[in-house]
């Protein structure tokens, strides 16, 4: 392994399982803190179904087809929606890099894999262009909403590069070098600098360090909005407090009422 | 000399300290209120204006007996206030899982920006949802943030605690009606409601107490209603109110029964209804339900309020307490039902609150809600045909029906997800021929606030709430436009309050405001009592 391969490989190996770790003890991190915060009182917006199914449903609606940001703003909703869902199938796409067997759907998806990367291109530059054009969104934006954005746009455009002739890497190295990574064991090796071998691509290797940075800036920042919506009390709770007694985390014992006489004095 | 001297240094000495820095930057100004012309389209501002309405300042709560009361600073802004301000928030986000999450999650994505009426009617950009949610999380990034205390505030635009921010806060949330109306177009339904609600009690933390709100907490905690009247003045006021009702009527068996032990039914009502208009006129109508249905019932001095500012700020103490009084009172007079009157905050903690604070209510009768909104009961003997009903006593409205924030967006009524939409509605159709819906995005859960809720009623919050009103005005102006729409129907306290003001404000007169109880109180005919 010559000098530049070698600290290639050691780079991206070490930052894998670093921002792989930083990802998962984030983010569970986080949703338990989300998890274990106590909720008062019974605070759904309505109109919430009165059952468990039809809560079920509705946060469906909400996370697959974005329900309730359909109701106000339409090019939002449709270049939100569309970003999300085309992130979702490249994202399946790449499993193909992480297992041995590569399963049907991944394979139908490569039919329209240029397609979608193009498209969730496009919608996060028009989500970049409302971020900038809209004053409303501008008069709340800070650095760190612009710079997700361009995370993202940077790791997809990377990404599409790699599909064009002088920046195609060798791909059976990539799925050979993941397919190791995934493997704990190889974490061990890391200590006797025996790094797997990450193909020599300067376009892979950016493309792949972006999206480290992404997953270790991901636990905290705005994108824990994937964990937050399940906690989101107005869209959780069911909507039946009359009927089922809700108990407050902190004030968990039943009201007591004695017979004071107080309340009811007669005005005889 | 020497006296005179003495005099200014301490005046000099004084006039450093945060505490008079800050009572300057929040003085009470009396500011005129400022309409606009009614179209019957709800124009959105075109380009948000930063602090365009900042100059518009509550009064502050100075009475240190009433501070005390609540458990409050009573000298104003505390010495230390920074810290007692930073480990009340932490506080917060402890205890309250929809301030956590919501302080986490916002994408910024401006869903919500031109939803919120205050926004709409003054333009100001930090009327907008998610502003008013940022003057929190600026804090919580600096503060409870690994970037915000890593890479400072450039990044994430975290901001350091200041008197500036402060007066940012007592100026901002005290321009939300904590209507939960941005929350219906949230993709994760943040709900700005519960962070002014928590904003209000830090403020209350550190020494910034708004008057009119709390003024009326400690009334309601002490006096067990809002007005603060003593027992034997509520019992002198509904006195009057059965008098009138027998002498209007012609029945003399008509009645408001007070404090009658063994009745079937407990009712609480705001104490609005006892004399402010067009609220009685509702009371009238209740009055005559329970009378024509033959079923006993009672109002309690003990519970003499059913409305509850505690809930408006994240104060669970206060709210409870408040609330302890209507079930105590149904207790004592060990009545089998409790019904509420028309109120939208009232109906909210009665209904989705009261079984946390106060519950399990095992002791009443349990093939009845508990606790009943008036309008589920009435339709119920409405369907059942126990109430001779006179439509043409309604023959001259066209009536529309203005939703209350939190009663629309609060919670089910009649068992199902859109009964607090359809169970109203439905009432109104017994008792009147004509009816027509605004236009569909200012109702049901897209409602409009009125303007004035969740402790904006004040004189003192007038700019704000003419500003505040104005969706819902263009919302009536259009129905009146389309159907020649003559009465807005509500059922709240505080609709009713602001809007009878807001009416003849903008230049429409006070009767087209009024309660679905009055209306079904016309209607009803006396006496021809036909199978209960
Ligand atoms: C449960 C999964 C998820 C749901 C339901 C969801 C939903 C949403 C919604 C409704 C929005 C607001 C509309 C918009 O701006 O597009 C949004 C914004 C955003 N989401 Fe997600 N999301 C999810 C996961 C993710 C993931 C995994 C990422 C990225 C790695 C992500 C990145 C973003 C970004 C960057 C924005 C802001 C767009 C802007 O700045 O305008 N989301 N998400
Ligand atoms: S709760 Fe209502 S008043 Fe407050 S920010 Fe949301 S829409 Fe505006
Ligand atoms: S709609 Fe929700 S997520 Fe979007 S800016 Fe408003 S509060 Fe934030």
């Amino acid at each position: 392994m010559g000098g530049m391969t070698f600290l290639t490989s050691i780079a991206i190996s070490s930052l894998f399982y670093l921002s792989v770790f930083v990802f998962l003890a984030g983010f569970i991190y986080r949703v338990s803190l989300y998890y274990s915060t106590p909720q008062p009182l019974k605070i759904p917006q309505t109109p919430q179904p009165v059952n468990v199914g039809g809560v079920v449903f509705r946060m469906a609606g909400d996370v697959l087809f974005f329900r309730s940001l359909s109701k106000g703003t339409t090019l939002l909703f449709f270049a939100g929606w569309i970003f999300h869902i085309t992130l979702l199938v490249t994202g399946i796409r790449h499993l193909r890099y992480f297992l041995p067997m590569v399963p049907d759907v991944v394979v139908w998806f490569s039919h329209v894999a240029i397609f979608i990367g193009f498209v969730l291109l496009l919608s996060l530059v028009v989500l970049l262009i409302r971020r900038i054009v809209d004053k409303k969104v501008v008069f709340v934006s800070s650095l760190s909403d612009y710079f997700v954005l361009l995370l993202l746009i940077c790791i997809v455009f990377t990404g599409l590069l790699m599909r064009y002739a002088p920046f195609r890497p060798d791909i059976v190295g990539i799925k050979g070098l993941m397919l190791e990574l995934v493997n704990p064991v190889t974490a061990f090796s890391l200590l006797t600098l025996h790094p797997p071998h990450a193909p020599a691509n300067y376009m892979f290797a950016i493309h792949i360090i972006l999206v480290f940075i992404l997953l270790i800036y991901f636990p905290f920042s705005k994108l824990m909005h994937m964990g937050g919506y399940f906690f989101s009390p107005t869209r959780y709770m069911v909507n039946n407090p009359r009927t089922k007694r809700y108990v407050n985390p902190w004030d968990k014992e039943p009201g007591n009422l004695t017979v004071s006489g107080e309340g009811g004095q007669n005005n005889g | 000399m020497a006296d005179k001297e003495a005099q200014t240094v301490t005046a000099g000495a004084a006039a450093t300290t945060d505490n008079d820095k800050i009572q300057a930057m929040l003085k009470y100004d009396k500011i005129d209120y400022q309409t606009v012309e009614l179209t019957g389209e709800i124009i959105l501002p075109t380009e948000p204006v930063d602090k365009c309405f900042a100059h518009i300042k509550p009064q502050l709560l100075t009475d240190k007996k009433l501070l005390a009361n609540l458990g409050y600073p009573t000298d104003g802004l505390v010495d230390n206030w920074k810290e007692v301000f930073l480990r009340k928030m932490d506080e917060m986000l402890k205890k309250y899982k929809s301030v956590r999450v919501f302080m986490d999650i916002c994408v910024k994505c401006g869903a919500c920006a031109d939803k919120c009426p205050y926004y709409i009617g003054t333009g100001d950009a930090n009327n907008m949802p998610m502003a008013r949610q940022e003057l929190m999380r600026k804090v919580y990034r600096r503060y409870f943030t690994v970037p915000g205390q890593l890479f400072g505030n450039w990044m994430v635009k975290g901001e350091e605690l200041s008197l500036e921010l402060l007066n940012m806060w007592y100026t901002y949330f005290y321009q939300c009606s904590e209507c939960r109306r941005c929350s219906v177009f949230c993709p994760y339904g943040i709900d700005t409601a519960e962070v002014t609600m928590a904003a209000r009690e830090i403020l209350n933390s550190v020494g910034l107490v708004q008057k009119y709100l709390h003024q009326i907490i400690n009334n309601a905690q002490t006096m067990g209603n809002n007005l603060g009247m003593q027992k034997n003045a509520v019992i002198n006021a509904l006195e009057f109110v059965e008098s009138d009702l027998q002498e209007e009527t012609g029945i003399d068996n008509i009645r408001i029964p007070i404090d009658e032990e063994g009745a079937e039914i407990l009712f609480v009502t705001p104490s609005a209804d006892f004399f402010a208009s067009p609220h009685i006129e509702s009371l009238y109508g209740y009055a005559k339900v329970f009378h024509q249905a033959g079923i006993s019932w009672t109002m309690s001095t003990y519970a003499s309020e059913g409305g509850n500012f505690g809930l408006f700020i994240h104060n669970y103490e206060h709210m409870k307490k408040i609330n302890k009084r209507i079930w105590q009172a149904a207790k004592d007079l060990k009545v089998k039902r409790v019904v509420g009157g028309e109120c939208g905050h009232m109906w909210r903690i009665l209904s989705s609150y009261s079984n946390t604070m106060w519950g399990p209510f095992d002791w009443l009768d349990q093939r009845y809600p508990i606790p009943e909104h008036i309008c589920e009961f009435t339709l119920n003997l409405l369907k059942r045909g126990a109430l001779k009903i006179d439509k043409s006593a309604n023959d001259e409205f066209i009536v529309t029906m203005h939703d209350s924030c939190q009663i629309a967006r609060g919670m089910e009524m009649g068992g199902t997800e859109y009964g607090q939409f359809e169970i109203p509605r439905a009432v109104i159709r017994y008792v009147c021929d004509k009816f027509q819906d605004m236009p569909e995005d200012t109702i049901r859960e897209r409602t409009f606030c009125c303007g004035a809720g969740q402790g904006l009623l004040g004189d003192d919050m007038l700019p704000t709430r003419v500003k505040g009103a104005i969706p819902r005005m263009q919302a009536y102006t259009a129905a009146k436009q389309a159907h020649g729409v003559n009465f807005i129907a509500l059922i709240c306290a505080i609709c009713k309050a602001q809007l009878s003001k807001m009416f003849p404000t903008y230049g429409y007169p006070m009767e087209e405001v009024g309660g679905i109880h009055q209306l079904v109180g016309r209607a009803i005919v006396l006496g021809a009592k036909e199978g209960v």
